[in-house]
């Protein structure tokens, strides 16, 4: 399955993906509307930053999902991709997802009342946020389908946040 | 073939089941539990007082998806010897591995003029629909305890356009789930919404009029009028089953860290066990649904011999939102006695409060700003010491990437 992959040393911190992504999940889908939609359009990831790096922090669709597992309404789910996503119509706004999401990548829509969370898109073939990136910060690939050598350096890539 | 049984039906029992049956096709799974029917989402059913046509049920009904068999009676009894239930109808169920996930109920104080019509606790659906029901053409209620049950009826019935007091014997409301300026700044919020909030104080008799509830007096003398009371004075694990088991018990089933009682083929999980809090280390009951969650997940995957630890809950991890107002609370909030360190932010929109022990943040009060609250959580439940971070935790916060880099503090998931 194709997962996105963070590449935090390509990231130059422009935050085209959060762009990317706000707008992607807009009223009209376009830039020049997102940015007259009132209120503005919600973006699923968090461009960070410490010391050292700059990196998109996006949800990981966890395996073992703990939003998913401790939401009290039955609106996450996965779907048959593999995604975790939400029956919008069941979110009461309780925010359990938001106390246990260990990547602090699910926020609050003030107006609406709910939990937002990433989609990875799953009606496009390449998520928003992947395609606005200009410098390969973050791709979009299945790693089975990768030469070895690309495969590990996003390997240590990765290792490096979780080590 | 296994037979496993599980009695109960809610959360710490379905995610039990889900497990052996992921690890165990074959298996014979057996849910004991009188709620019919079957599964629902309970921490939703305030809702169900105000809301009209709402679904709390499982989308995907579990018994059908993952091949459980449901009874839909009490179990009366164990007998840990030679290994049989006992159902309320008189059968007795043979097993290899059993469950007890009987969860927590209502905690009924002896109070003259409680028993009767008019009197509801909210543990199950059927108590929702029966206040909900109720509520028509009442004018006012009373709310026996200041916990987050009885909060979350304190607001249904509010909306429904009853006039509300809450009686809450300690001195504010949530104790215990929020410290005091947290709780202060969700009191006033429920007192401009109308709700009168009453601290300090005890209901000492329910009036009566020709069997109708009319009023509650109070302990301090006042009276409060009332067509309905809701008794929301806190849970205790259902234990009643064990009687006569020799399963060990103090104010729940005591297990191990495979979520084992003292019989090595019966676990126990959800409301029902008392354990050490991870943070505190004191022997606790927990009544949260994560927590059940968590249990119940992995005594499912031990009963289907699967190897794994529990490290333990955290018997503070509340999440909820009052009129508008995002609440998190985590861990150690109120902290007693020396060796800790307690940051404060106090804003107009936000309050929130980190505990530290050393350089481990135990604690977190979030009030009107939740952001990056699972940070936070995971920090404390894992036990994450902070180091050099502890200075950005006082200062800024946490996020994510803080975890993040060449030479991280150490990983954020423990």
């Amino acid at each position: 399955m194709k997962q996105i992959y963070v590449r935090p040393e390509q990231c130059m911190g422009c935050r085209s993906c959060e762009i990317g992504c706000a707008v992607q999940h807009s009223e009209e889908k376009s830039l020049f509307s997102a940015v007259l939609q009132s209120p503005p359009p919600m973006k699923r990831l968090f461009v960070e930053s410490n010391d050292e790096i700059k990196m998109p922090v996006i949800c990981r669709h966890c395996e073992d999902a703990p939003c998913l597992r401790s939401c009290i309404s039955g609106c996450l789910f996965r779907d048959d991709k593999g995604l975790v996503r939400r029956k919008k119509e069941r979110c009461i706004g309780c925010w359990t997802c938001m106390m246990t999401c260990p990547f602090g990548v699910i926020t609050r829509d003030r107006e609406k009342h709910i939990a937002v969370k990433c989609d990875r898109c799953h009606k496009l073939d390449v998520p928003a946020c992947v395609n606005s990136c200009p410098t390969g910060a973050l791709v979009f690939v299945d790693i089975d389908d990768m030469p070895k050598e690309k495969r590990q350096s996003l390997i240590s890539a990765a290792a490096k946040e979780v080590l | 073939m296994m037979r496993h049984i599980i009695i109960g039906g809610s959360i710490a029992g379905i995610s039990a089941a889900m497990e052996i049956r992921r690890s165990d096709a074959g298996a014979l799974i057996t849910m004991v539990s009188k709620e019919k029917p079957g599964a629902y989402y309970r921490p939703m059913i305030p809702y169900l007082i105000e809301k009209d046509g709402i679904d709390i049920t499982f989308t995907d009904d579990p018994a059908k998806k993952y091949g459980i068999e449901n009874i839909f009676e009490m179990a009366t009894g164990i007998d840990a010897e030679a290994k049989e239930v006992a159902l309320s109808s008189g059968d007795k169920l043979g097993y290899d591995r059993l469950l007890i996930a009987a969860g927590s109920g209502p905690v009924i104080p002896a109070i003259p003029g409680l028993d009767g019509d008019g009197v509801f606790a909210l543990r199950t659906r059927e108590d929702a629909l029966g206040i909900k029901a109720a509520a028509k053409g009442k004018g006012d209620a009373v709310i026996l305890g200041g916990g987050f049950v009885g909060t979350k009826a304190a607001i249904a019935l509010r909306h429904l356009g009853l006039g509300v007091t809450i009686i809450e014997q300690q001195g504010q409301i949530l104790p215990g789930r929020l410290d005091a300026r947290g709780s202060a700044i969700v009191a006033d919020a429920m007192r401009a919404a109308g709700i009168e909030i009453i601290t300090g104080d005890l209901i000492s008799e329910v009036i009566r009029d020709g069997g109708a509830v009319v009023s509650v007096r109070l302990s301090s003398g006042r009276t409060v009028k009332a067509g309905l009371v809701i008794v929301a004075a806190g849970s205790r694990p259902n234990v009643g089953v064990l009687r006569n088991s020799g399963i060990k018990t103090g104010r729940g089933v005591l297990i191990n860290e495979m979520l084992q009682t003292n019989f090595p083929d019966i676990y126990a999980a959800g409301d029902v066990v008392e354990h050490a809090d991870l943070i505190t280390g004191m022997p606790a009951v927990s009544a949260l649904w994560g927590n059940a969650e968590e249990m119940g997940r992995l005594a499912g995957k031990n009963m289907a011999g699967g190897n794994i630890k529990y490290a333990g809950f955290l018997s503070v991890m509340n999440a909820t939102d009052i009129l508008g107002i995002p609440v998190v609370s985590v861990g150690l909030i109120e902290p007693e006695g020396g060796g800790y360190e307690v940051v404060v932010q106090d804003g107009i929109d936000r309050y929130r409060k980190f505990v530290f022990r050393g350089d481990t943040l135990v604690g977190t009060v979030l009030v009107g700003d939740v952001a990056n609250a699972g940070v936070y959580t995971n920090v404390i439940k894992n036990r994450v010491p902070l180091g050099r971070l502890k200075a950005e935790a006082m200062k800024e916060g946490l996020k994510y990437v803080d975890f993040v880099g060449s030479a991280p503090v150490q990983n954020l998931m423990g």
